[in-house]
């Protein structure tokens, strides 16, 4: 497994940990689905909560891997393969994003469904779109 | 990587062996791109650029017809 490898790993646990860590706030606090602002902060955390999380379980996966592989694992400089799998993957990532921000944008306009559900929808996009990019990746780097 | 099969075939894995059993790090160091694409390229699994092409010709010594071919 390569660094890059690992960081899309990452990327999708930790989509995955702070929609769960979303979904119990939802949960125990009704006020999350009547006040946008309420919402909002919750979603800021949940941001916070995934930039820390991809810091410390990216440090403890490197360290992990590179005592499984017996090889530091350090990331190395893109390549032109790097580079058109980045891309490739940001392009899914975007058209997820772009499709799920306009599913929100449509349910709001004819789902009869609170305001405060844009909030979700539009932070709900963004981790679509992400999570796409990093599962791209892997896929590329396994195919191509 | 592209769409579709992948009709370019190559001798890398045969010139490596050739020159002294040249590690796959090591020719990805002599070409400048990663161990993993110089994997993904002898595998058949990715398609480098011409220039990439030319320089892996280049560390064989070899014109690159001798290493890469196409057959479409």
């Amino acid at each position: 497994m390569t660094y890059k490898e690992l960081t899309a790993i990452v990327q999708v646990v930790s989509v995955a940990v702070v929609t769960w860590w979303g979904a119990a706030q939802v949960a125990g606090d009704p006020e999350l689905m009547q006040s946008a602002p309420a919402a909002a902060a919750m979603l800021v955390t949940a941001i916070g909560i995934s930039i820390a999380f991809n810091i410390v379980v990216m440090i403890v996966g490197s360290i992990v891997v590179s005592i499984a592989q017996r090889a530091e694992m350090k990331d190395e400089r893109a390549d032109e393969r790097d580079r058109a799998i980045t891309t490739r993957a940001m392009r899914n990532g975007y058209l997820v994003m772009s499709v799920a921000a306009l599913a929100g944008l449509l349910l709001l306009a004819f789902g009869n469904v609170p305001t405060v559900t844009a909030t979700y929808a539009l932070f709900g996009a963004a981790m679509l779109g992400g999570a796409a990019d990093a599962v791209s990746r892997l896929v590329y780097y396994r195919i191509g | 990587m592209g769409k579709g099969e992948n009709h370019i075939t190559n001798t890398i894995r045969t010139l490596r062996f050739n020159a002294g059993e040249m590690t796959q790090a090591a020719l990805a160091a002599e070409v400048g791109v990663t161990r993993q694409t110089i994997v993904a390229i002898e595998q058949g699994r990715y398609s480098p650029s011409l220039e990439v092409a030319f320089r892996i010709a280049k560390v064989f010594g070899k014109p690159l017809e001798e290493v890469f071919s196409y057959e479409g």
